[in-house]
């Protein structure tokens, strides 16, 4: 493992190295300063604002969310952050372009909204059964409280 | 290395009692996501070959869809890795807050490393994306820094893999129930982890269980790309709620990247007296109605935008190797169009080699005389070439 580790990191390195270079020699240096912005607004957003808020909602849910109920929310809310993050940025922009592109014409929001429905109501849909199934087995409590 | 209690932090130190994340975990996510930004990366370089073809390498012109599936992954392997990564940086999260935070030299690089990592890849994701929206939020050259941080990520993310090479390896090797959880302790210093205190049962997951996790994201981004992916994989178009095209949509059945009014070209388009000037040995000129006495030949090539989106469409036009021969060209010259387009980047483009010979200047897109924002009176279309290359409104056809 140790020489493909050695191969990684000189590849890795050569190429990384590379791109600095390239970036520093062939990019105005007004251009340098903004991205190097970007670069520090993008971890401080995501490491500093998101996660935090994520780990946020986790505890939450573990706090005020009993466990067999929590399993589907849990889920039904990992889809609909990534459906959520893709659609926003297109909510934003929708209807801005010249009809001609065909660029952004549909109403986004409704679109998002249709989503979020459909994983919604697959998770309830999802959890009415486990929740009928630990019901029609005799002698067999709900997971939640055979744990407790 | 000497392993530091963790009693020995502050009370009020983050410290993270779920379950759910695992190097196991990890390890899978890594995976996927390391598989989507190689995808992302080398169809990157193929599109940019369109655009600094080397003299001596012509772009091909077969297959004809070729640039329309590549560039039609690039732009949804990209999509794709937006919610992935930001998957994978949760599943990761813990490893922000180790005790102490600066333990040791090759520690820190290490934090420095991962934080390029982090920021380059989420920055060249998010800008990419932005890029197909039309949305220029960043005011610098998309392109240019585009191609460029494209190396620091591959870069990095090739460090990344060689550093965690163990954790991988093990990460990918034990069962998604089993395997150690993820911590600000690593692994190897907490005496409680499965690897060092031997054969555990599987850590509880009360809620949600990892598998369940891998599930949920595999979802989420099955429908990110499902209905997204209609703006190139048109069967997909009636589905695509997240579609950022549509090509149907397009006048004639296909998109305009560049209208007739942000080119600044309408009036000068519509001239009844424009001609297309044949630059050569033996130079010469075509009227509208010579031009559309000779458009006979029909041809049927997508246009693929670097953007992600393509359409299918029959063309008819002449054969631009006609034109280029008339005036004393062969197959083997090189040859620039121009575009009555006064200004920019995109106003004018080279084709030679096999693109050359099957090229069109259209006159007719889908049965119908193109439009002005198609490019009317006269336009280039070449099979496997970038939609930014076929250059529209041409004025000059030059043989260099």
């Amino acid at each position: 493992m140790k020489i493909w580790r050695i191969v990684l990191a000189v590849v890795g390195i050569g190429i990384g190295t590379y791109g600095i270079s390239q970036l520093l020699t062939q990019i105005p240096r007004p251009t340098l300063a903004l991205l190097a912005l970007w670069l520090i607004g993008a971890l401080i957003i995501h490491d500093g604002l998101l996660s935090p808020a994520i780990v946020g909602v986790g505890a939450a849910l573990r706090r005020y969310v009993p466990d067999r109920g929590r399993r589907y929310l849990q889920f039904g809310l990992i889809m609909a952050a990534m459906v959520t993050v893709i659609a926003v940025p297109m909510i934003y922009r929708a209807h801005t372009q010249p009809p001609a592109k065909a660029l952004l014409l549909q109403d986004f929001a409704i679109n998002l909204t249709v989503l979020l429905a459909a994983i919604g109501g697959g998770t309830l849909i999802a959890y009415a059964i486990r929740v009928a199934r630990d019901r029609s087995v005799p002698g067999r409590p709900p997971r939640d409280e055979a744990q407790e | 290395m000497p392993t530091v209690p963790p009693s020995t932090r502050p009370a009020w130190w983050p410290q993270f009692s779920g379950t759910l994340r695992s190097t196991a975990v990890t390890a899978r996510l890594g995976l996927v996501l390391g598989i989507a930004i190689g995808t992302c990366f080398l169809t990157g370089l193929l599109s940019y070959f369109q655009y600094q073809a080397w003299e001596w390498l012509p772009p091909p012109a077969s297959p004809v869809w070729g640039y329309r599936v590549t560039q039609g992954v690039h732009v949804a392997t990209g999509m794709a890795a937006i919610p992935l990564v930001l998957v994978k940086l949760w599943s990761v999260y813990p490893n922000n807050f180790r005790w102490p935070p600066f333990r040791s030299v090759k520690r820190v690089v290490e934090r420095i490393t991962v934080a390029l990592l982090v920021s380059a890849t989420l920055v060249q994701l998010f800008t990419g994306f932005f890029n197909v929206l039309n949305w220029y939020p960043f005011r610098w050259d998309f392109l240019s820094v585009h191609y460029r941080l494209a190396y620091v990520v591959v870069g990095s993310v090739l460090l990344h893999v060689a550093v965690k090479l163990p954790d991988i390896v093990y990460g990918l090797q034990t069962k998604v129930a089993e395997g150690d959880v993820l911590t600000e302790i690593p692994w190897n210093e907490n005496p409680e982890s499965h690897s060092i205190a031997g054969p555990l049962p599987p850590p509880v997951t009360p809620g949600l269980s990892r598998r369940g996790v891998l599930t949920a994201a595999g979802a989420g981004i099955g429908v990110v790309v499902v209905t997204s992916v209609g703006q190139t994989l048109t069967p997909l178009e009636p589905i695509g709620l997240l579609a950022v095209r549509q090509p149907s949509k397009g006048p004639l059945g296909v998109p305009v990247n560049r209208t007739a009014e942000e080119a600044n070209v309408i009036a000068a388009a519509s001239a009844p007296d424009w001609t297309l000037k044949i630059i050569g040995p033996k130079p010469y000129a075509l009227t509208v109605a010579e031009v559309e006495e000779m458009a006979l030949h029909e041809a049927r090539f997508p246009i693929s935008c670097v953007e992600g989106w393509s359409a299918n469409a029959q063309w008819r036009g002449l054969r631009l190797l006609e034109i280029v021969e008339r005036a004393g060209g062969t197959a083997d010259s090189q040859i620039r169009v121009r575009s009555l387009e006064p200004a920019g980047f995109f106003n004018k483009s080279v084709i030679f080699g096999p693109q050359l010979s099957r090229a069109l200047l259209a006159t007719h897109l889908n049965g119908e005389r193109l439009t002005v924002d198609h490019g009317y009176p006269l336009r280039l279309i070449a099979p496997n070439r970038a939609g930014v290359f076929n250059t529209k409104w041409l004025a000059t056809i030059e043989v260099l």
